[in-house]
């Protein structure tokens, strides 16, 4: 019985091994961190399922000029001293050709930094700190800078909607600071009148107090930075006090969980984000069905993000080729791509030139509202 | 009427304060347990009163499920984890608890799923208007009428019934307690009942507040109701009930009028600072 067992043992081996080595020759290994435990499992979770569904469209159809793209996936918990260490494996142990971040800002700014120093492609999909790139010339990110955004949001709030005495509600942190910081700046030219401002930390749940001094004000319109833990709650609490103006948010709250959370009083929410649900473009419209057929649950602006970089990867290594990372970098530098989240450029820093996407919670589903695609307001940095 | 709504808020806030911290003081002034992982059952409060009321639509049912379920693992955190330790020093008691609470979390995850859990149809999101253009959903009321109540309860139970009696008892000097026949292990079981289903009510409160039953949303309860009884003084109660509704308010004016300064933390924990330096030994001293 147990000779018959252990032949069991070795068959199984035997037979993992050979399942395991062809995979790997003749790929090109991509690095992706992404939290998958602790408070950003969720975005994480989001993350993989775009990247991996990114990694299957390239291969299937045909790869990087014959080679299968792979990805190694480490969990960084959204913390730097997690994705540190993480960067410096993928590149020296794993030997990656360039990373990926699915990541939030600070795991992402302290992996930035390792790869810079060993002269590896990274690319940020949706952390906004303005640092991320700063950190050189091999760093890159695929979503809007909090700045950027927050520009747009003026020029929504302010010509599109026509909304002139704006309460401003920010997430304390880098996300909503400089989303808060580009509304700020872009407001006077839109003539809005930013009549109050309220910060909250990331921990926060409850905005009694808060909900209870903007009732108070009667503004016209609310811009409230967050992510769709703190923005759903946030959204619940003012539609139940009885606050009725529209609440304008940005890509954090961009998902099927914001809708949830907030039930009735997420509908006529608009926000400006990277993914545009209603798209006639056949890119966008086979990530959002795809993505829907490998996850189970819609697309949302993490996922849409993450495949973007992927996709951004895979097109620079069919013009350089995996060999060398110097041209590898040039090639990133030089991208121009259609992707799900629109048309695909960098400018001198690494950071993207898009159109931003704004978009409406209609009978509990995210729908198309608006596109800003002003490229003086919407000009990232350039150093 | 802003003045009025936002002490309203205040009170809102500390009554939840209250409810958790409760717990956390009665097994302090028992076993001298900092006993971290109570955030935990606040937690697994607020994800039972959302599933039992997606499932059955009744918040009622929700909330004395909350509660029981909530109670009994209590009873069950105490007798596999702190009780093989009690001889230790309290320090082991301690890290025990803050494990307990870490693996909780991932529990949580595991079971429930990362992103959150939320009530299909928010129950009690209706609201009375009061004189003056004053507005109070009835969640709110609620929860200070249920927190009223449990207290009153609780304080009638402890001065006025055997069981109260001993429970005082076993508090105040467990050693004598057992020499006049009180069964301390029994106290030390209700104790932890009580305390953790209190904490129970607590979590289907603050679901019922934001909407969203969460793996971390134990995370700032955890500390802050450490704050709490540290300010209340250690193990009295009353102290206790006093810090919560003091912090509860103080928060609900701080992060109007400072909270672009410091965040709703910020603003207790300067508060507890402030308070601990004019009175070192707590607002009470535990009796």
């Amino acid at each position: 019985m147990s000779k018959l067992l252990k032949n069991f043992g070795v068959a199984g081996l035997v037979a993992l091994i050979s399942v395991a080595v062809p995979a790997s020759a003749g790929s090109i290994k991509i690095g992706l961190n992404v939290p998958l435990t602790g408070f950003a499992a969720a975005d994480g979770k989001s993350a993989l399922l775009g990247a991996e569904l990114a990694v299957e469209q390239v291969n299937a159809a045909g790869g990087i000029n014959g080679d299968n793209l792979e990805l190694v996936v480490y969990d960084d918990q959204a913390s730097p001293k997690e994705s540190a260490p993480l960067a410096a494996k993928l590149i020296t142990q794993d030997k990656v050709a360039a990373g990926i971040s699915g990541s939030y800002s600070g795991a992402t700014r302290a992996a930035a930094t390792i790869y810079q120093e060993n002269s590896t492609p990274y690319i940020a999909a949706y952390a906004v700190h303005p640092d991320i790139t700063r950190s050189g010339d091999y760093v890159f990110r695929t979503s809007f800078m909090g700045e950027v955004q927050g520009r747009a949001g003026a020029k929504l709030i302010g010509e599109i909607m026509g909304k002139k005495k704006v309460s401003v509600i920010t997430l304390a942190n880098d996300f909503g600071k400089s989303l808060a910081a580009g509304f700020k700046q872009a407001s006077a030219a839109y003539g809005i009148e930013i009549i109050s401002e309220y910060d909250y930390s990331i921990k926060d749940r409850e905005f009694g107090p808060i909900v209870s001094k903007v009732k108070s004000e009667s503004p016209d319109a609310i811009y409230a930075s967050g992510y769709f833990f703190t923005a759903g709650p946030l959204v619940s609490q003012l539609r139940a006090a009885g606050i009725d103006v529209p609440v304008i948010g940005q890509e954090g709250y961009d998902g099927e969980m914001f809708i949830k959370i907030a039930g009735e009083a997420a509908e006529g929410v608009i926000i400006t984000t990277s993914l545009d649900r209603d798209s006639t473009d056949p890119l966008a419209s086979a990530f959002i069905e795809g993505f829907q057929a490998k996850s189970g649950y819609p697309a949302d602006m993490v996922s849409a993000s993450t495949h973007t970089a992927v996709l951004v990867l895979a097109a620079a290594l069919k013009k350089s080729g995996a060999g060398d990372k110097a041209s590898l970098r040039d090639a990133i530098a030089a991208t121009s791509i259609n992707a799900a989240t629109g048309n695909i450029s960098f400018n001198k820093l690494g950071e993207v030139r898009k159109s931003v996407q704004v978009q409406i919670v209609r009978d509990g589903s995210w729908h198309h509202y608006a596109v800003i695609s002003d490229p003086v307001l919407l000009a990232p940095p350039e150093e | 009427m802003l003045f009025v709504d936002l002490l309203i808020q205040g009170i809102v806030q500390g009554a939840i304060y209250a409810l958790i911290a409760l717990g956390l003081t009665l097994i302090y002034g028992l076993l001298r347990i900092l006993h971290v992982a109570h955030a935990s059952l606040f937690t697994l409060g607020g994800y039972v009163g959302v599933i039992v009321t997606n499932q059955t639509g009744s918040l009622t049912l929700a909330l004395c499920a909350a509660m029981v379920l909530v109670g009994l693992l209590g009873m069950l955190i105490y007798r596999v984890a702190y009780r093989p330790l009690l001889d230790k020093p309290p320090l082991v008691a301690l890290i025990a608890s803050i494990g307990l609470f870490i693996a909780f979390e991932e529990v949580f995850r595991i079971v429930f799923g990362s992103y959150g859990i939320s009530f299909h149809n928010p129950p009690l999101r209706a609201q009375i208007e009061f004189g003056g253009g004053l507005l109070l959903s009835y969640s709110r009321i609620l929860i200070i009428v249920m927190a009223v109540s449990f207290l009153s309860v609780l304080a009638w139970l402890s001065s006025r019934t055997r069981t109260g009696v001993a429970w005082r008892a076993t508090v105040t000097d467990p050693q004598m307690a057992a020499s006049f026949g009180i069964n301390v292990e029994n106290v030390r079981y209700l104790n932890f009942f009580i305390g953790s289903a209190l904490a129970g009510a607590a979590g289907v409160m603050v679901v019922l507040l934001t909407n969203l039953a969460e793996p971390t949303m134990g995370a700032v309860a955890s500390y802050k109701a450490l704050a709490i009884i540290v300010l209340g003084g250690l193990g009295s109660v009353r102290g206790t009930l006093i810090a919560a509704l003091a912090i509860g308010i103080v928060e609900s004016f701080g992060t109007v009028y400072i909270g672009h300064i410091l965040d709703r933390d910020a603003i207790a924990f300067a508060f507890l600072i402030i308070a601990l330096m004019l009175r070192p030994q707590g607002l009470l001293r535990a009796g």
